[in-house]
């Protein structure tokens, strides 16, 4: 850990997240449109919340709040790789030629159809269940949960690769495969309780977000923050003080960090979602959001020595925290730190 | 990639996981063992795999030319002569520091348009149909080969029909000037027909031309930021408007009060204080007990009322009629109107009206007798008094009284019933919209905007602001957004596209084109005293709405169409889906398309349209041309610019109407033709080209970039920018710039350091509205309006003539713009990767349905299957599909449980504001009244 001299860190307003994926789709198209094994891969990917994740699931392997014991520490324990088929869904490839026949000739189709063809209840896509979240109408909810790489601190990645191929860059504690000496074992696969790393069965290694690296050595924003039209996204490093990113996480410590109780200390932060009240069964209005506290304390946490109870304090204070700055409008330093005017506001990487 | 399958993707992971286990994997280890992961590792020289896929030969400066109101400004990475990435420019100016910025605009689409530039959904060459239309059966053509069949059948057409059998359908100049300039030019050239999409569309606002004389004025994004309390009605930013949708989020995180008036809990709410789920198509009725309140509780602005409404305008009470001096003055004119005095106790002209209007083009700025200033004038709001008129004494009262009267009816526990919101939730809204007046803000959408009586749900959600005194102040207002109409530029947009000026120009609104042409049966008689069919025939005749070809009209009584004796012939489409879009998509397909004798489509992708047209070309892609983009919701302009080479066979729309003119005119047609002016004016296409591409000055325009410049040249809002040179500081190339001012017919002044925000002209510069009265309009005295009881904002509807159970909404989506990018395979990844249509659980399990299932979404109109998918967030009694799939998707159009449905208020003409305007004023081709069953697919339960 000593050897790490700096970290970059990601912090997400999940008040401003509009789950547009543009952030999705610009990762993609700069990373991961390359040969036929990437294509199931978003090393960025947005998430409705409550829901099943991408892949599917994914919540289910890490630890039990509280414990500090990620279950993926013993590699006898190691969570079973995720299914391309059931758990990630293939991606489909479309019979465009047979339709459109745009350079002359005979069409044989008349319907564009996507195969594999998702069929029956158990088809699955990196955002099937997109909008759809928990609850009855008028009170069901649902949030945006958009996701990267964490580059925790402690990446059990790093450790279950038995080639030494994951590391972590002494000089900003990016995490990365090595995509000469990775052999596609896929323990780094199974030791990720956040999922994002991804086999390419294609070139038989497996591969991850790189947190935009070419472009960090440059001073420029990674392209999910730069080209994130909700501007939600934050980037800087750990250590400058000076960054908004740090003050929100450590003056008015308003984010969190995801699945905390995994144990990994990611180097990703949210700040979690407020939401309009629910209505009463007189039909009046409910006097707080309709997420339950308890929902989003089962998600986010500051460490992971927090208990569930300490989770749900800590996101009522937030909630507090920031009903109370929105009163004082621009005169708040909170506020002017979250509107970011300017988007110099929110890429600060020196 | 396109063999690409599941069984591919196992075996190749099969085969991956072979080669692993047979290299020589342990050379490396042996070599230098990595001592500890976490930091010093010795072999970071791989790490260049990833430097090196980020580099590239050039970037360059575009957009896209779509209907999304974004206008966004895009680099493209080129390496190897590949567009490889995208990425937003990030580099519009900062109006002001106060405001958060217009960075990055963009969306998931934007980043995703290179698929289009090389996928096989690019239209290459030109092609010309060989077998059945729509059957998929393409011949390749040259260039030379398109252009004379086009040539022979127009002439064909000119010869035996006329000019006025041609016809053009493009849509939203603002998304790429050049595009529809051009082929409104040649349109103008040859005495073609020019069709509206505004209206057609749905997304016009009725209750703006009638109430404010505007088409559309809304403030941009930015503004929303300067709102202290927002109502989102039917307005669904976070899906709908991505690169603006931050504003709303940042109002919300700056205290501004954020309420969600939408049947669904949707995106855009999951952001805001209060959801209030209106039942749908009630939102009439919801406005209109918000403003019971602010009247009851009397907090509105009288003083706002008296000087910039028609509320202290007369009224008389023997026929319901404004008094007009021509009542009261021999000679008098029926254009100026009276307000009472209090002060002298008596009717005294009201100043601004329409009859005071200087002649000519309108001034920036009140004068003279045609001001909003009020002078010593107090114009009473209440009370009843007599008038002496040429016919004797009259009672009159102020148009106030009859509001509250009117308003009587729609008390909140009345509308509680009738909206399923409670009571004092719409009394609470009502009163803190007042209270943060005149910071408070209606931002309205599709959502309520799509249903047949939207001009009276306009009307009835602009009377709220209007009460409060919100309309003409910064951060308030009624603020419509649905559609790119706006062509900010828009004075040298029609001297460019229409040479011979516009009064001697064919226009046609498309919905009634549609409507007679594809012998739509009215099915909403019996909501009006005589069938719809006799009013279009009566406003036809009268010259309120003009029907191309010109022909005679007459209604059937039996069918309940309305015939014209005359057929179009042929077909123009560029920059726009006409078939995949239009409403009665099966009389269009059965009944329209028949008598087209040519279907010319203009594109670079294989859309429905395309796929249904007799010819298609190859249009360059929004990459590989010059071209210009504005849009409502900034106030900036910028460029496309070829960042690669024109692919393949295409040439840019503008390259192709100059090859067709060089084509036409060849065949030596010269031609009488009497023109909408009356005028009868000698057309000679031996001279189209030279006609064609050159200026309003004798400049060459003939090259894309000096169009473009022309274009620029000829607009206030743009004359001194330049896209002909790099470097320089006023270049659009270099960075998007800010419109330099406002042109006359905007509502309010570009000021710098400030968002743009509406009719503050009017409060500001006390300019006079150009409505009939001079001011906003909400008493509208015209005879239909009478007979019909809607002269005040009244609530109707919805309307259920389909007698199904669930109402049928068809949002824009996050997903797609349109049709386009409804069929990009890296988009539908992100989806269910095929149509899906929405019910709620209760529906669904009521039904027996299950998610992902197969199911038949039908009503008399038509039907089309989809695939279902089970949403909490949306209400029973609805069904739900994000709109635009292509025809080849569905097997058959989205559009099918679709009919025409002409409201009479809609084709009035005649009368101050309402006088039919391409874009401006026309009946809507709406569709949220629609109502249809859903079936498990190949049952007949």
């Amino acid at each position: 850990m000593a050897k790490i001299q700096r970290q970059v860190q990601m912090l997400f307003d999940l008040n401003k997240c509009i789950g547009c994926h543009t952030c999705t789709m610009a990762c993609k198209t700069m990373w991961t449109d390359r040969n036929e094994g990437q294509m199931y891969q978003y090393w960025n990917n947005v998430e409705t919340m409550p829901g099943l994740g991408y892949p599917r699931n994914w919540e289910e392997s890490g630890a039990t709040i509280g414990t500090c014991q990620p279950k993926n520490d013993d590699e006898a324990a190691l969570t079973p790789l995720p299914d391309i088929e059931g758990d990630y869904g293939a991606p489909w490839e479309y019979n465009y030629g047979e339709v459109l026949k745009t350079e002359g000739g005979n069409a044989s189709r008349s319907v564009v159809v996507p195969f594999p063809s998702p069929d029956g209840p158990d088809a699955y896509a990196s955002n099937w269940d997109e909008d759809v979240g928990v609850g009855a109408f008028p009170n069901n909810y649902y949030f945006y949960l958009p996701r990267i790489c964490n580059h925790c601190s402690d990446p059990p990645c790093v450790s279950a690769c038995p080639r030494r191929s994951v590391y972590k860059r002494e000089e900003d504690g990016v995490v990365l495969i090595d995509q000469d000496r990775c052999r596609g074992y896929r323990f780094c696969v199974q030791g990720c309780p956040y999922k994002k790393i991804y086999f390419n069965p294609v070139t038989g290694k497996s591969e991850k977000c790189i947190f935009c690296y070419p472009r960090i050595e440059q001073g420029e924003g990674n392209f999910c923050v730069t080209q994130c039209v909700g501007r939600i996204r934050w980037v800087s490093y750990r250590d400058n003080k000076a960054s908004n990113l740090y003050k929100l996480v450590n003056n008015w410590r308003v984010a969190l960090r995801l699945h905390p109780e995994f144990g990994t200390e990611p180097n990703t932060f949210y700040i979690p979602p407020m939401s309009p009240p629910g209505y009463l069964a007189n039909g009046d209005l409910d006097s707080k959001g309709r997420i339950p506290v308890s929902v989003l304390a089962r998600m986010f946490g500051d460490n992971c020595n927090q208990t569930l109870a300490q989770r749900e304090a800590r996101i009522e204070e937030i909630f507090d925290i920031l009903e109370t700055e929105r009163a004082k409008g621009m005169d708040s330093e909170l506020v002017r730190i979250l509107v970011a005017t300017t988007d110099t506001e929110q890429v600060q990487l020196t | 990639m396109s063999d690409w399958t599941r069984r591919n993707f196992l075996k190749a992971t099969v085969a991956a996981l072979g080669s692993t286990a047979t290299s020589n994997a342990f050379g490396l280890f042996f070599l230098e063992p990595v001592d500890d992961p976490l930091g010093a590792y010795p072999y970071r020289g791989w790490e260049d795999f990833y430097r090196d896929q980020f580099t590239w030969d050039s970037t360059g400066r575009t957009t896209h030319g779509i209907n999304c109101t974004g206008s966004c400004s895009w680099k493209g990475y080129v390496k190897n002569g590949i567009l490889f990435k995208e990425e937003q420019y990030a580099d519009f100016p900062a109006i002001s520091d106060q405001l958060p910025s217009y960075n990055p605009r963009g969306c998931q689409k934007g980043a995703n348009y290179k698929e289009y530039i090389y996928g096989p959904q690019r239209v290459k060459y030109p092609l010309m149909r060989v077998g059945a239309r729509g059957e998929g059966k393409w011949r390749r053509a040259t260039w030379g080969e398109v252009f004379n069949a086009i040539a022979d059948q127009m002439v064909e057409t000119i010869t035996h029909s006329g000019p006025d059998a041609i016809t053009f359908f493009s849509a939203i100049p603002a998304k790429h000037h050049l595009t529809l300039a051009g082929g409104f030019r040649f349109a103008n050239l040859i005495g073609g027909v020019v069709c509206s999409f505004y209206d057609w569309y749905c997304d016009l606002p009725p209750g703006e031309p009638m109430t404010w004389g505007v088409q559309t004025d809304s403030c941009e994004s930015a503004d929303w930021f300067n709102s202290d309390y927002l109502i989102m009605w039917g307005s669904n930013v976070v899906e709908t408007r991505i690169p603006d949708a931050h504003f709303y989020t940042e109002a919300r995180m700056k205290g501004t009060k954020i309420v969600s008036i939408h049947p669904e809990y949707n995106p855009s709410t999951i952001h805001a204080d209060l959801h209030v789920h209106v039942t749908p198509g009630t939102d009439g009725h919801l406005a209109l007990a918000m403003s019971h309140v602010i009247v009851l509780e009397a907090l509105y602005d009288a003083a706002y009322l008296r000087q910039f409404t028609d509320m202290p305008m007369l009224v008389r009470n023997d026929n319901n009629k404004l008094l007009r001096e021509s009542d009261v003055v021999a000679g008098g004119s029926d254009q100026k109107f009276y307000f009472w005095d209090n002060m002298t106790q008596q009717a005294v002209l009201a100043p601004g009206t329409l009859g005071e209007k200087p002649a000519g083009p309108q001034p920036t700025s009140g004068q003279g007798s045609w001001t909003l200033d009020l002078g010593n004038v107090d114009p009473a709001l209440e009370g009843n008094y007599t008038v002496a008129t040429l016919s004797g004494n009259v009672m009159v009262l102020p148009v106030f009284e009859r509001l509250r009267d009117s308003l009587a009816d729609y008390s909140p526990v009345a509308m509680q019933s009738v909206t399923g919101v409670q009571a004092d939730i719409i009394a609470q809204v009502a009163r803190e919209f007042a209270v943060a007046a005149p910071r408070a803000r209606v931002i309205e959408g599709a959502g309520t905007n799509h249903y047949y009586h939207n001009d009276l749900i306009n009307r009835a959600q602009m009377l709220l602001p209007a009460l409060c005194g919100c309309v003409g102040h910064p951060g308030g207002g009624f603020d419509h957004y649905v559609g790119q109409e706006k062509l900010w530029a828009e004075e040298g947009f029609f001297e460019f596209a229409f040479p011979l000026s516009r009064a001697r120009q064919r226009f046609q609104n498309t919905t009634l084109w549609t409507y007679i042409h594809g012998d739509v049966a009215s099915d909403v008689d019996d909501l009006w005293p005589k069938d719809v069919g006799e009013y279009i025939v009566e406003s036809v005749n009268n010259g309120w709405m003009p029907v191309w070809p010109k022909g005679n009209i007459t209604y059937d009584p039996l069918s309940r169409t309305v015939n014209n004796d005359r057929s179009p012939e042929v077909l123009f489409v560029w920059g726009a889906n006409y078939l995949n879009q239009a409403k009665g998509n099966m009389d269009v397909l059965a009944n329209l398309y028949p008598k087209l004798k040519l279907i010319v489509d203009i594109n670079s992708r294989m859309d429905t349209t395309a796929l249904y047209a007799d010819i298609v070309l190859p249009a360059a892609s929004w990459y590989e041309q010059w071209n210009l983009s504005t849009t409502d919701l900034h106030t900036f302009v910028h460029p496309f610019t070829p960042v690669i080479p024109q692919q393949f066979d295409s040439r840019t729309d503008w390259r192709i109407w100059k090859g067709l003119a060089r084509v036409l005119g060849r065949r030596g047609l010269i031609y009488n033709d009497t023109v909408p002016n009356g005028d009868t004016i000698t057309r000679d296409l031996t001279t189209l080209f030279d006609d064609l591409t050159t200026g309003a000055h004798g400049e060459n325009i003939r090259g894309d970039r000096a169009a473009c410049q022309h274009l620029l040249d000829l607009s206030p809002e743009t004359n001194g920018l330049t896209i002909r040179k790099r470097r320089s500081a006023n270049s659009i190339i270099k960075h998007p710039q800010r419109f330099l001012q406002a042109s006359r017919d905007w509502t309010s002044d570009i000021v710098d350091g400030e968002a743009y925000s509406t009719f503050r002209r009017m409060t500001e510069n006390l300019r006079p509205l150009t409505t009939l009265v001079g001011r906003q309009q909400f008493y509208i005295d015209q005879d239909w309006f009478l007979d019909f009881g809607e002269q005040l904002p009244v609530a109707k509807g919805p309307i259920n003539v389909d007698d199904y159970p669930l109402r049928w909404l068809t949002p824009h989506g996050r997903w797609s713009i349109h049709s386009t990018w409804r069929d990009a395979k890296f988009q539908l990844r992100l989806q269910r990767g095929r149509p899906v249509v929405y019910l709620s659980p209760p529906e669904a399990a009521q039904r027996g349905l299950a998610d992902n299932e197969l199911v038949e979404v039908f009503n008399g109109h038509g039907s089309f299957e989809a695939h279902l998918n089970i949403a909490p967030r949306l209400p029973d009694n609805v069904a739900m599909m994000y709109h635009g799939w292509e025809h080849y998707f569905l097997n058959n159009g989205w559009q099918t449980p679709v009919t025409i449905r002409i409201k009479p208020t809609e084709i009035v003409g005649g009368y101050g504001q309402l006088k039919f305007r391409l874009n401006y004023w026309g009946p809507t081709g709406n569709q949220r009244d629609t109502r249809v069953e859903i079936r498990r697919a190949g049952g007949n339960a």
